[in-house]
């Protein structure tokens, strides 16, 4: 509940999972396959994760590993992990991982998410403090959500030291107004 | 999919800058809440449906039952997605007085719906009487300064006359330099109006 208005909670519970619909239920048209709003005990249906966790705690569908959690993505962290792009496969991978090792009972997930972030977050903390600007613009897109925040971070507070140590003007332009400066030719 | 649009508005919220306002969204709002008002037509169906049958609707776990479960976890969630939209503007539009003062520049105003704009104006006005109850300012700079004067350059044009603590107006035509007092100039740079001088 400390989380109801969190953007990154709720945006990180649309992700979709595929369940199995254990009970029927009427007057619904969640399953694109079928004709009528009617979705039959066992149809297969992709539903957001807000939905299939609710309906999993009352029993009513069975909910299958997303396949961001799959065989071969548990292999290719494995081999490089610093190198698997986990943002196409989901962007809040280490948040719905926790999320999702509850509802389906899948013990291994955690271990999955820990040595991912483990080796993954040795690379952030060093590119985000010796790499250059341009050579991380291809770096950052392969981050999750979790670590651009980790690796923004890492490069503000350098940005801060840097600061405190040269000096620099105490006042600025606040950031609400953005960043972009109108001309006023 | 249920939801979708409620997300759409969330994921508006989150692809700004941090701390930037984007337009408030009304037109998506309103198809939010006209897909709220279809789920509330539909689970009410559902329900009567199953009280013609002469079910109990607290026990019955039938097809109708998970129907109108679903209906009503997705009006559940499409609230919790406009609560946040608004609660979450909310928090920017307070910490704007803080960050630019008790004038809002006109891009930020244009952004702002009608409710966030009373709401501005309240807040503002809410602290200014708390501030003036304890006769401190409290929006101005939190470090103590090592000399209450600072250096600056107009970078906009600000008008003529603007009449500054010590009773004297000046004139702050655009790039021109100014010795003032950190408390007057410190306005007019968080608007980005002028900018620190340093060394």
């Amino acid at each position: 509940m400390e989380k109801y208005y969190d953007i990154d909670d709720i945006i990180t519970e649309e992700e979709t999972v595929s369940v199995i619909f254990q009970k029927a239920a009427s007057g619904v048209g969640i399953d694109p396959s079928s004709e009528t709003d009617f979705v039959e005990v066992g149809s297969k249906v992709e539903v957001p994760f807000w939905l299939a966790h609710e309906l999993q705690l009352r029993q009513a569908i069975s909910v299958n590993v997303p396949t961001c959690f799959n065989q071969k993505t548990r292999l290719e962290i494995q081999a490089d992990s610093a190198c698997v792009d986990l943002r196409s496969r989901c962007p809040y991978f280490y948040e719905f991982g926790c999320k999702i090792a509850s509802t389906v009972g899948d013990r291994t997930i955690g271990f999955l998410l820990l040595s991912a972030f483990k080796s993954r977050y040795k690379e952030v903390l060093t590119k985000a403090h010796t790499a250059a600007l341009t050579a991380t613009s291809r770096f950052s897109m392969i981050l999750t959500k979790e670590e651009t925040s980790l690796y923004e971070a890492a490069q503000s507070s350098m940005a801060a030291f840097k600061k405190w140590r040269m000096g620099g003007p105490r006042f600025q332009r606040a950031s609400v107004l953005g960043r972009k400066r109108k001309s006023t030719d | 999919m249920y939801g979708r649009k409620a997300c759409q508005l969330v994921k508006e919220l989150a692809s700004g800058e941090k701390g930037q306002l984007t337009l408030f969204n009304i037109d998506l709002i309103d198809q939010v809440i006209a897909e709220c008002s279809q789920h509330h037509l539909e689970l009410q169906s559902l329900i009567r449906k199953m009280q013609e049958q002469g079910l109990d609707v607290q026990t019955s776990r039938n097809a109708d039952h998970y129907g109108a479960l679903i209906h009503h976890l997705a009006l559940v969630r499409n609230k919790r997605c406009l609560m946040a939209y608004v609660h979450n503007r909310a928090e920017v539009i307070q910490s704007l007085i803080w960050k630019v003062g008790p004038i809002l520049p006109q891009q930020i105003e244009e952004r702002l719906s009608h409710s966030e704009e009373e709401y501005f104006k309240k807040h503002s006005s809410a602290l200014k009487s708390y501030m003036s109850r304890l006769e401190l300012d409290l929006t101005v700079d939190m470090v103590p300064p090592k000399d209450p004067y600072i250096q600056v350059r107009v970078i906009d044009d600000i008008g003529e006359g603007i009449v500054l603590s010590d009773d004297k107006t000046a004139n702050f035509a655009p790039h021109s330099m100014h010795f003032l007092k950190r408390t007057d100039a410190e306005q007019f740079i968080s608007r980005g109006l002028m900018e620190e001088l340093t060394g």
